[in-house]
């Protein structure tokens, strides 16, 4: 079954090129289309993912084109890793396009547009997972970011929609440029795009520095697809897209490109202690940063999207910690490896059903964005409030639901490695400040919308059941997938690099007092949310003091980062581009034309020998043959 | 027979002539004139160098270029009246029509 890997993405890239040429006379735009193409992805990841899991792995390569020594192949390559990823993205994408259906019922004559979007970039995501070198990986990277740039822009008539759009793609571009520059760099070294032949050849401390390199530019591209600091900025805009777009890519799989880049890049980062110490930075600081502006925000997808950079934070976190210790040579286990990848799994399913059961809540009282206008929804959206409850639960690390077990695994890997190195020790401090955090906005945020009393305008109304049904679904496994994978001997293993399983991973959770810490914590953060929302025992405004409404105002104005960017492009960028102009404008433009003003005067003055008078020609003549009869007669030649 | 310096400074004279003629004049008969001048000049040169080496070749020159010399002097008197005819005027400095 495994052989027949590459056949997954193929079936959405149908659904893509069918909705675009026909959907238009199909019913629901061509929705049922995409509906087909991605459950059959569905169908054939299962067991794919099965085999995989017993250890398989496959490689199909295929020559497509040659130019003078360059070869450019096509091919496919399936671990435990493409699987896990195949799983997240089939599944998660499955159930958003039937939610969809419902979703988007009253978009009309764009239906066929966001059908045939939405498949392409399934398709594209799924063959970025499968893609087994790095030059394959870029195409599919990039053509997701197309998606995504249409998709964000899919209402484009709202200037704040094409804004985002371009927001986005200007954003994440400038990290593929980083990337861009790290596949030259690995190419000219090592003549290969193939992961497996580059992972097999790249050995030894002597290329230890050129790593350094290239491991610093790839890793630039995963932060700006994941949205980490300090490209994060487009995340949030990108909401202006429909909820299914946010739940799809901005939450559920584009962004977990830029994980899934690093952990399948981990072989060469595992040779540059500094790269890795810097994923961590990264993550760390990620996640604490963009936790703090998801506390004050009052948007109701906004801050999901903060959440999401935040867990992605996380994930870059374990990946670094622990890659630090293995880079180092002190450790042959990654823990972290496996517990980000636990944790991208199981984020996926409790972000996409956060998403979702937002675009349920706007459904439902009509694109109402600001959740101080919510509240009590819980009586007339029972079944989308029960849901919302379970991911909320998750995310915010109560056991036994799916994030508890990840988050922990990431912080306690990320503790291991700090004793190595009081900085590693700091970003753990992040992250366990950060599940605090976590728990108490992602609770204001379950209070303000379902709890408390209703504060809307207007009826609000539950979702048909085909949402209802997704949302149903996805809580389930954001229910679940924490427990499941105690059922799997090997989560994963990645070449050489011995990583860990699921029950090594988290067999010693109950005994580590650190395991308690955390959930005091995150019980502390949910129970505050609980006085201030739900029962509304005090206000903030009563107690806030001149150094909290700063604080306020910082957090929500997003630390002014986003001015700062708008203020740099502003006047650096921009200014630099007015010199540039004129430079262009008098300097190049001035000598073209100079040389054009030039040849017209020298012709003007040279046209008035030219009489048409014979006697003046003969003059011309004669003076010129005793000029050369002077220079012949006295010159001594 | 004369020394060939003779028949050269005849030549040289007569194409001084024929060169003063064509700087000064304005009027297109003389200008004709001069140019006839300026062969005939040559054709003296020619005939006499040939005379000196005892070669034919000079000499048939001289006949191509009095043949030459009769169809450009038939030429040229048409264009003229053909000039006069249009502008009343043999003046080649009066006509300027396709000049700038």
């Amino acid at each position: 079954m495994i052989e027949y890997a590459w056949l997954i993405p193929c079936f959405p890239l149908a659904a893509f090129l069918l909705i675009a040429a026909f959907g238009r006379d199909w019913r629901e735009g061509g929705g049922w289309v995409a509906v087909i193409g991605s459950s059959l992805s569905f169908v054939f990841s299962i067991p794919v993912t099965v085999e995989a899991l017993q250890g398989k792995t496959l490689e199909l390569d295929h020559t497509w084109f040659t130019i003078g020594s360059f070869q450019f192949n096509l091919g496919i390559y399936v671990d435990t890793l493409t699987a896990l990823m195949l799983v997240v993205v089939s599944t998660i994408s499955l159930l958003i396009i039937i939610y969809s259906i419902g979703y988007m019922h009253r978009e009309g004559v764009r239906k066929p547009r966001y059908y045939a979007e939405i498949s392409l970039f399934i398709g594209a995501m799924l063959a970025l997972v499968l893609a087994n070198n790095y030059l394959e990986l870029y195409i599919f990277w990039e053509l997701v970011g197309l998606c995504s740039y249409l998709l964000i822009g899919f209402w484009f008539e709202r200037p704040a929609a094409a804004a985002a759009g371009m927001k986005a793609f200007i954003v994440t571009r400038i990290g593929d440029l980083f990337f861009l520059f790290g596949l030259i760099l690995l190419y000219t070294n090592f003549g290969t795009f193939n992961f497996l032949k580059l992972f097999g050849t790249v050995v030894g401390p002597e290329q230890a520095g050129l790593l350094r390199i290239i491991t610093f530019l790839i890793f630039m591209g995963a932060v700006g697809k994941s949205a980490q600091f300090p490209l994060h900025i487009w995340l949030p805009d990108a909401m202006e897209g429909p909820s299914t777009v946010s739940a799809l890519i901005h939450a559920a799989t584009m962004v977990k490109a830029g994980v899934y880049l690093v952990a399948r890049s981990y072989p060469l980062f595992v040779h540059s202690p500094p790269t890795m110490l810097l994923v961590a930075g990264i993550g760390g600081v990620t996640a604490l940063f963009t936790a703090t502006m998801a506390l004050v925000n009052n948007d109701i997808k906004r801050i999901l999207a903060f959440s999401t950079i935040s867990q992605l934070g996380y994930m870059m976190l374990g990946l670094g910690a622990s890659g630090y210790l293995v880079a180092l040579g002190s450790a042959t286990a990654a823990p972290g490896y496996s517990a980000s990848m636990f944790h991208l799994l199981n984020h996926a399913f409790f972000k996409a059903l956060l998403f979702l059961g937002a675009g349920a809540v706007m459904h439902g009282l009509h694109d109402e964005l600001d959740i101080r206008r919510m509240g009590g929804l819980q009586r007339k959206m029972p079944i989308t409030a029960a849901t919302m409850l379970i991911a909320a639960l998750a995310i915010s690390g109560i056991p036994p639901f799916s994030g508890f077990w990840s988050k922990d695994a990431v912080l306690d890997a990320t503790f291991a490695a700090g004793g190595q190195n009081w900085f590693i020790m700091l970003l753990w401090l992040f992250g366990v400040i950060t599940v605090f955090l976590t728990a108490f906005y992602m609770f204001r945020w379950w209070f303000l919308v379902f709890g408390g009393r209703p504060r809307y305008e207007g009826e609000a109304h539950e979702s048909p059941p085909i949402m209802t049904g997704p949302l149903a679904a996805l809580a389930g496994f954001a229910a679940i997938s924490g427990i499941a994978l105690f059922g799997l001997p090997k989560f994963l293993h990645y070449g050489a690099l011995h990583l860990v399983g699921a029950q090594e991973l988290l067999g010693e959770v109950f005994i580590n007092p650190l395991t308690y810490l955390s959930l005091i914590l995150a019980l502390g953060g949910i129970l505050l949310a609980w006085v201030v929302y739900q029962r509304e025992w005090f206000k903030w405004e009563a107690i806030s003091t001149p150094w909290g409404r700063f604080l306020h105002r910082l957090l929500l104005n997003r630390y002014y980062l986003n001015d700062a960017y708008i203020g740099l492009a502003r006047n650096g960028v921009y200014g630099f581009s007015i010199i540039v102009d004129l430079f262009d404008r008098y300097i190049i433009d001035g000598l073209v034309n100079g040389i054009g003003w030039g040849s017209r005067g020298l012709g003007q003055e040279l046209r008035r020998t030219v009489s048409g008078f014979v006697g003046d020609y003969v003059a011309w003549i004669v003076g010129g043959i005793v000029i050369i009869l002077l220079i012949y007669i006295f010159g001594g030649f | 027979m004369a020394p060939v310096a003779g028949y050269v400074a005849v030549s040289g004279v007569l194409f001084a002539i024929g060169i003063w003629g064509l700087l000064t004049s304005r009027n297109g008969i003389k200008i004709l004139i001069c140019v006839e001048i300026l062969l005939n000049a040559a054709n003296i040169n020619l005939a006499a160098f040939s005379s000196l080496w005892r070669s034919q070749a000079g000499y048939v020159f001289v006949l191509f270029s009095i043949a030459l010399a009769a169809a450009e002097a038939a030429v040229g008197l048409s264009i003229l009246i053909a000039l006069f005819r249009k502008v009343h005027s043999i003046d080649l400095g009066k006509v300027r029509r396709l000049r700038w």
